[in-house]
């Protein structure tokens, strides 16, 4: 047994009683590990804007092969599938209004015949702009197939066999495109700040509503000690947390891990000395439970919006983009999506790691240099 | 060992506790009684250098409680209102988590823990949950767990509110038991029982403290006895109604009921006869009349009385 220096009095104690104390708490458990688990896996699934496969009414008055053939080129692109073939322009356009289609296609009875005559042959895309998102990706596909088809028709009349200039795009670091990709370390992040300032705010002021603070008042305890004791068992449970999280984003959304994992849990590490320093100082601030909660919330709201998890700081307008800047969960996502999905390397994000671990620090030594160990 | 001086707490306007003095003997049982709210739980809380004073000074030990804070907690134990321990926590951990606390760990611990359980009679329950204990049991875990630094001082804030009166006994015996060691007991509590075991008492009332003494100079004082009076206790059937019939008889300072008798003040010069007469005329006939001394109860509501008559 190695003596405690004075100033960590009472460490040892404290560490003993808050792992008992959470570990059979079956409440805070849940409260931790529940809500991250349930935010990952439906964000995860729903934060996903391809669409794919969107409701189509057609109303083809041509009826001929070739009519049916631009239908099979909207449905070949996966955006579209046919929900219904109508009989006249009022019943489509009802589908639309009703929201029973996003998208209604109407061929007019002579595409074929001035296709056949070199003519211009007009089709009609009527498409519900009611969610931005879909409307532009509906837009884009349809747009995407006219130009296809003309593309073809001209290339076989004018004898040639390739495109005069073709673009070869190249997307790095997330090749595919994919939604999950992109979403996920973001929800990572999010999900972690939830439970870990959640479960840190409710423990001290816990105890002072409970009393048994003024007993600690009245021991020798020191401070530092305190918050070190009440520190380190959440700093190990959200690890644990970030473990399965981790896990969750490898092996169910499949998202390549590129970077080194030893640093994907030095950040991690970081990232939740900072958030349970909040938690604490949210903890030493508040007088009541339901306070600290409502402080919690205050700071967790802003967040998910600033943060870069959903929108990319980098539309927003300087204020707000200002503001992301104080938020930790911003430096923690910039740090998740590096490593994640840039495998960038220590030398090219070292700056985001050392502004969390500060932000760590000041709110730690603020937590305990403004507490008192008095009461009223 | 505990000494007050004109120590003062103000909460905005309201005083809390106003200019109170006293001092405790080391090796005494110091019973500090008063109505809720009158004070009672922050003077402890003062002396225990949680709650910092807002005028006049404590000691324990000699140690100022606002300055030496560090140098006190060694010295005191505190076992606070609510039960305030860790419900999560086993008899057995709630010990060794405050053993830690005040930095006693490895085989002192142990030996430390084990002693605490003996002294307590806590053994049959070393591995329940504090959450399931009954009331007087998690009462002798925080008495245990407040004596684990062997503490020269203990306070006990109303150690025996809302336990059954076997628990309520035991416990006193543990804290005679406690007292016969050398250590210095400071109890607050609403029982008049409990007040009359204690070596010395203080009453306090809205904020002042009314009196401070041993409880037998308590009974002797001149205001609890007004010169040319007796107290006297009249047993008989139908108390209500003979305390409406005696009260306005001329003689008879202050009437109350207690159980199946009352107590009476009465002028030296009031015959025992009138008495008697007074009760046959409303139809009470066995009257058995005894003069007793004041009980505690008595010294408080008198200088109650005495209290408020002043500050009106």
């Amino acid at each position: 047994m190695f003596p405690m220096p004075k100033f960590l009095r009472g460490f040892r104690a404290i560490l003993y009683k808050e792992f008992i104390t959470i570990l059979r708490d079956r409440t805070t458990l849940y409260f931790m590990f529940f809500p991250p688990l349930v935010q990952i896996i439906a964000f995860g699934f729903a934060l996903d804007n391809d669409v794919k496969h969107m409701a189509m009414a057609v109303y083809n008055e041509d009826r001929t092969t070739e009519s049916r053939q631009l239908v099979d080129a909207f449905v070949n692109t996966q955006t579209f599938r046919v929900v219904k073939e109508v009989t006249s322009a009022a019943e489509l356009e009802a589908m639309v209004r009703q929201g029973k289609a996003y998208v209604g296609l109407q061929i007019p009875p002579d595409f074929t015949r001035k296709l056949r005559a070199g003519q211009k042959a007009d089709v009609q895309v009527v498409i519900d702009g009611s969610s931005s998102t879909i409307a532009l990706q509906a837009l884009n596909t349809a747009l995407g197939v006219a130009f296809q088809q003309s593309v073809g028709i001209l290339l076989s009349d004018s004898g040639r066999r390739e495109l005069p200039v073709e673009v070869r795009p190249q997307v790095l670091y997330n090749p595919s495109m994919r939604a999950p990709n992109f979403f996920v370390p973001g929800v990572i992040g999010t999900a972690l700040q939830i439970a870990t300032v959640f479960a840190a705010a409710m423990s001290i002021v816990r105890e002072r509503e409970r009393g048994t603070l003024e007993n600690l008042f009245v021991s020798p305890m020191s401070r530092w000690g305190l918050m070190l004791g009440k520190l380190v068992p959440y700093l190990c449970i959200s690890m644990t947390m970030a473990l399965f999280l981790f896990t969750i984003l490898r092996w169910v959304f499949f998202v390549p891990i590129h970077g080194s994992l030893v640093m994907l849990f030095v950040a991690a590490l970081v990232y939740i000395f900072a958030l349970v320093s909040l938690g604490l100082l949210v903890s030493t601030r508040a007088r009541s439970q339901n306070e600290a909660l409502q402080i919690t919330m205050t700071i967790m709201l802003p967040s998910i919006f600033f943060s870069g998890f959903i929108f990319p700081r980098e539309t927003m307008p300087w204020i707000f983009y200002a503001f992301s800047a104080v938020l930790p969960a911003t430096y923690f996502i910039e740090l998740m999506r590096a490593i994640i999905l840039r495998g960038a390397g220590f030398l090219e994000f070292w700056r985001h790691l050392l502004i969390l671990a500060v932000m760590g620090v000041a709110l730690f030594s603020l937590c305990a240099l403004r507490f008192k160990r008095k009461i009223g | 060992m505990i000494q007050c001086d004109n120590l003062t707490k103000r909460f905005g306007n309201f005083t809390a506790v106003d200019r109170v003095s006293f001092s405790v003997q080391k090796r005494s049982i110091f019973g500090f009684l008063g109505p809720n709210g009158s004070g009672k739980s922050t003077v402890i809380r003062m002396l225990c250098g949680i709650l910092e004073p807002s005028d006049g000074m404590g000691r324990i030990a000699g140690h100022d409680v606002s300055d030496e804070t560090n140098a006190i907690k060694g010295q005191l134990g505190y076992m606070s209102q609510k039960f305030s321990l860790y419900d999560e926590l086993t008899v057995n951990e709630n010990l060794l988590f405050y053993a830690r606390l005040y930095g006693i760990h490895g085989e002192a611990m142990k030996t430390r823990r084990d002693e605490l359980i003996a002294l307590a009679h806590l053994g049959p329950y070393v591995d329940r949950r504090a959450a399931l204990l009954s009331g007087g049991w998690k009462q002798r875990l925080a008495m245990a767990c407040a004596l684990v630094h062997k503490p020269s001082v203990l306070f006990l804030d109303e150690p025996t509110a809302g336990i059954d009166p076997v628990a309520r006994r035991e416990l006193w015996d543990l804290l005679f038991e406690l007292s016969s060691t050398g250590m210095t007991l400071f109890v607050t509590t609403h029982y008049m029982d409990e007040a009359e075991r204690c070596s010395h008492v203080g009453y306090i009332y809205m904020s002042r403290l009314i009196v401070c003494g041993a409880p037998y100079e308590l009974k002797k004082l001149p205001a609890v006895n007004p010169p040319g009076t007796r107290r006297l206790e009249v047993a008989c059937d139908h108390v209500t109604l003979g305390l409406r019939a005696l009260r306005p008889l001329d003689g008879v300072r202050a009437a109350t009921a207690f159980g199946q008798s009352m107590h009476l003040l009465v002028e030296e010069t009031l015959p025992e006869e009138t008495i008697r007469e007074t009760l046959q005329a409303v139809g009470i006939h066995n009257v058995e009349i005894r003069t007793i001394a004041p009980s505690l109860e008595d010294v408080f509501v008198a200088l109650t009385g005495q209290f408020t008559g002043g500050q009106s």
